[in-house]
């Protein structure tokens, strides 16, 4: 496989860990309020950098973006571990990185366009 | 507090808004309770106050440090008529100034403003360097 098939495939798993992510993010919000709760967040770029450093022949696309619950956070009165402004922090980051990898993929296929148009 | 090094102006700006949150929370306390004679053991309410304290390291967001009883003695009214008060008719009130109690809420919203104000700020610059893969 390529060098830029593999970006590609990189910056494709990126997208899908921050969708997945804004999914968590969306639900531990909307769970704030309910008893017991425990947030969920995405672990994602542990495994990545692990998969990269081995540098074995893996699938980006086959790397599923893992939901696990951290249990770390102070518990609230409705006893579960969900802060309004930790989730708002954590969506600013998510969103800030999604753009990035967006605009890194679209720099990437303007590539080929270039290449392509060129006579 | 665990800084995660990619958006660390993020984290910090956040463990602000939670700080000065925390800081509301102990002044509407205080505020709501700012006539309660009796918490239970015969002694009035104590005001508290949020102690914040920086986090580890160099740069570092600002963290909860503890809730602070403030200890300054209580006032007295003369309130002959009131079923707590003693026998000379006099009843203790809370150590609460309401005048102080807003000037910190005035503080307290202000700091949470600037704070998300540098986190819009952050985000904005973030933005201007992704223009640039535009």
């Amino acid at each position: 496989m390529s060098i830029d098939m593999n970006m590609i495939n990189y910056l494709q798993a990126g997208i899908k860990a921050e969708s997945a992510r804004q999914s968590a993010i969306a639900n531990n919000m909307a769970n704030m309020q309910t008893d017991g709760y425990r947030k969920f967040d995405v672990k994602f770029a542990e495994a990545f950098a692990r998969a990269v450093e081995d540098g074995s022949d893996f699938d980006p696309q086959e790397m599923e973006a893992e939901f696990f619950q951290p249990k770390s956070g102070p518990i609230n009165e409705f006893g579960n571990d969900v802060n309004l402004h930790a989730e708002v922090g954590e969506m600013v980051k998510n969103s800030l990185r999604h753009k990035a990898f967006v605009r890194i993929l679209k720099k990437t296929y303007d590539q080929y366009d270039l290449a392509i148009q060129t006579p | 507090m665990k800084i995660d090094g990619a958006f660390n102006a993020v984290d910090i700006a956040i463990s602000g808004l939670k700080a000065q949150n925390k800081s509301m929370e102990a002044i509407s306390s205080n505020v709501a309770n700012s006539r309660t004679t009796d918490i239970g053991n015969g002694t009035p309410y104590r005001r508290v106050e949020a102690i914040l304290k920086a986090g580890e390291g160099d740069i570092s967001g600002v963290e909860l440090d503890d809730i602070a009883k403030d200890m300054s003695s209580f006032t007295t009214v003369l309130a002959p008529g009131h079923p707590q008060a003693d026998a000379n008719g006099y009843l203790m009130m809370p150590n609460v100034d309401i005048p102080v109690e807003m000037m910190n809420l005035n503080l307290a919203s202000r700091a949470y403003q600037a704070n998300a104000a540098v986190l819009k700020r952050y985000q904005g610059m973030v933005n201007t360097s992704l223009e640039l893969l535009r």
